[in-house]
């Protein structure tokens, strides 16, 4: 009772309904009793909190009500095109993502198409025979044509190709690439000393790309062979020598077998890091022994020191194959089971021995 | 429209916010909620958020008008803008929401002050709406009527049939007397 009593004045005294007598009762009340004094303050503070909650109520009723009869169509109009335009864009985007994407599929396809097909290209031509072409001594050996052959219809403009050879038995009869002498018109070979013989084809083999020539002087005979043929595989990264002529002296290459496969993993060859030239072809590939293991045959154009070497396998099988009547049994048996070896000696006296049994290939052939 | 023009329109517009005119209500509202409305949609925001964001800022500048002495500092398209901005941020940032925000969002304003006072009052707001919430009928609403729409003891009496104004006024301050007290409860 005495709280609303209390209430009651403070309403009175705020809004100003008390006499000044009775005002200024209230106030010196006020100021004595701090009790007071501070239910008027609180009293003040609820009255204005109220009317605040009830104004932002009212005007949030105001508001809703403004909210709802707004038309918003437009707004929404103004959006939603808008975010469809966004789409759109996006899909032209998307369009143009895509566009760019062919093209560059297509490119990179087609390049990849180019790419390999002259890498095919590559490849095959990367793979080179080590034969020689003799231009520098075309001239002078085609006096030596004419004056074997003279006027009778000897070719004119002979085509020269080198390479080398190695003899297999004592009897004149040599190994060497039948790319080297393959489709020849006449073959001579020289060895270290200058000296030349006319030989002759007497068995090739395209697969192995082998071939054995003979002297054509059937009464040739040199002193035993040095080495022997190693029939089984070398093993990766056996040391091994050879001895060509990429030139018109006698030249000595050392090097490893590096694969037990050939050029694009051909079973026939070896891949043998050693410096091959054109006229190599045909040149012995041994082993630290001395004992023959391949026949170097080619290389690979583009990097250094990356040539192919017949296996030694293959050269056996030849002879096995060859007929008696173009070598005799024993012929063939000298490389076979040659119990000499070149074993034990250091390197420059085992070239010393071997030098003599490997020969240059000059070849002619008739261009037409 | 000249600067001076924007100046005037504004004053008035102001002035009947505060008189509680509802033209002048609608005008602002037609004039400003298109801007928040795509400001909102363009930063992660739906319709109802714009709906909110505008309210509130309105709700601000209504409360800032009734206390007086607010003086506008800018074009009120501007001012109401430059809240609803903050506002927007402030409720991106809370949600950790992930994203780029338009840069202009970013800009520094100068409704910092604004904003703070604002949610000062927003809390009292909800303080008193809780304590408005846990009153009963008829103190509710004789509360309303007498405080807020400032109705007379003897209509209110009549209203709720009190025998005289007397009784009626006795059940306001026992009302005023329970609000009072769930108020002060939560408010320090």
């Amino acid at each position: 009772m005495n709280d609303i009593h209390l209430i009651q004045e403070i309403e009175r005294y705020l809004a100003g309904e008390m006499s000044t007598l009775e005002a200024a009762a209230f106030e010196s009340k006020r100021r004595t009793n701090p009790e007071v004094d501070q239910q008027v303050v609180e009293h003040q503070l609820l009255v204005k909190q109220l009317e605040a909650f009830g104004n932002r109520k009212n005007l949030l009723g105001k508001l809703n009500a403004i909210h709802e009869k707004t038309d918003l169509h437009d707004l929404r109009a103004e959006f939603a095109p808008k975010t469809a335009k966004i789409r759109y864009m996006n899909r032209r985007t998307i369009t143009a993502i895509a566009a760019a994407a062919c093209v560059a599929l297509v490119t990179s396809l087609s390049t990849i198409a180019i790419m390999q097909k002259a890498a095919k290209k590559s490849t095959t031509a990367q793979y080179e025979s080590v034969r020689r072409e003799l231009n520098n001594v075309r001239a002078s050996t085609n006096e030596i044509i004419e004056k074997i052959t003279p006027k009778k219809g000897a070719p004119l403009n002979p085509g020269n190709y080198g390479g080398t050879c190695f003899a297999i038995n004592r009897y004149g009869y040599m190994l060497t690439n039948r790319h080297v002498i393959g489709g020849a018109d006449s073959i001579y070979i020289q060895n270290n000393k200058g000296e030349v013989f006319k030989a002759i084809s007497v068995f090739e083999d395209i697969s192995s790309d082998l071939a054995v020539i003979r002297i054509a002087d059937s009464s040739f005979r040199s002193a035993a062979l040095p080495y022997s043929l190693k029939p089984q595989s070398v093993r990766l990264g056996e040391e091994v020598f050879t001895m060509g002529f990429p030139r018109d002296e006698v030249v000595y290459g050392k090097g490893y077998i590096s694969a037990q496969t050939g050029f694009n993993g051909d079973t026939i060859t070896y891949q043998v890091s050693i410096p091959v030239l054109p006229g190599n072809s045909g040149a012995p590939l041994l082993d630290n022994r001395g004992q023959v293991v391949g026949i170097i045959a080619g290389r690979q154009r583009a990097s250094d020191g990356i040539a192919f070497a017949v296996k030694s396998a293959n050269l056996k099988r030849l002879l096995d194959e060859m007929p008696k009547e173009s070598i005799s049994k024993k012929g063939k048996k000298d490389i076979k089971s040659n119990t000499a070896s070149l074993e034990g000696l250091n390197r420059e006296d085992q070239l010393k021995k071997l030098e003599d049994y490997v020969y240059m290939v000059k070849v002619y052939k008739a261009t037409k | 429209m000249s600067n001076n023009q924007h100046i005037e329109r504004d004053q008035e517009l102001l002035e009947g916010l505060a008189n509680n005119d509802d033209k002048s209500l609608e005008t602002i509202y037609s004039d400003n909620f298109p801007m928040i409305y795509r400001m909102v949609l363009q930063n992660n925001g739906s319709e109802a958020d714009a709906k909110d964001l505008f309210q509130e800022s309105v709700i601000i500048l209504y409360e800032k008008v009734q206390e007086g002495g607010f003086v506008l500092t800018s074009k009120l398209k501007t001012y109401i803008y430059a809240v609803c901005r903050r506002i927007w941020l402030k409720k991106l940032q809370g949600q950790a929401w992930q994203g780029s925000i338009t840069e202009e969002l970013e800009a520094i304003t100068p409704v910092e002050d604004t904003i703070e006072e604002a949610e000062k009052r927003d809390e009292q707001y909800g303080i008193m709406e809780k304590a408005m919430s846990h009153m009963g009928e008829p103190c509710k609403t004789i509360l309303e009527d007498y405080y807020i729409h400032k109705r007379s003891m003897q209509e209110i009496s009549e209203k709720f049939g009190y025998t005289n104004s007397e009784n009626a006024k006795n059940q306001k301050y026992k009302c005023l007397m329970r609000l009072k007290k769930l108020f002060f409860a939560q408010y320090k």
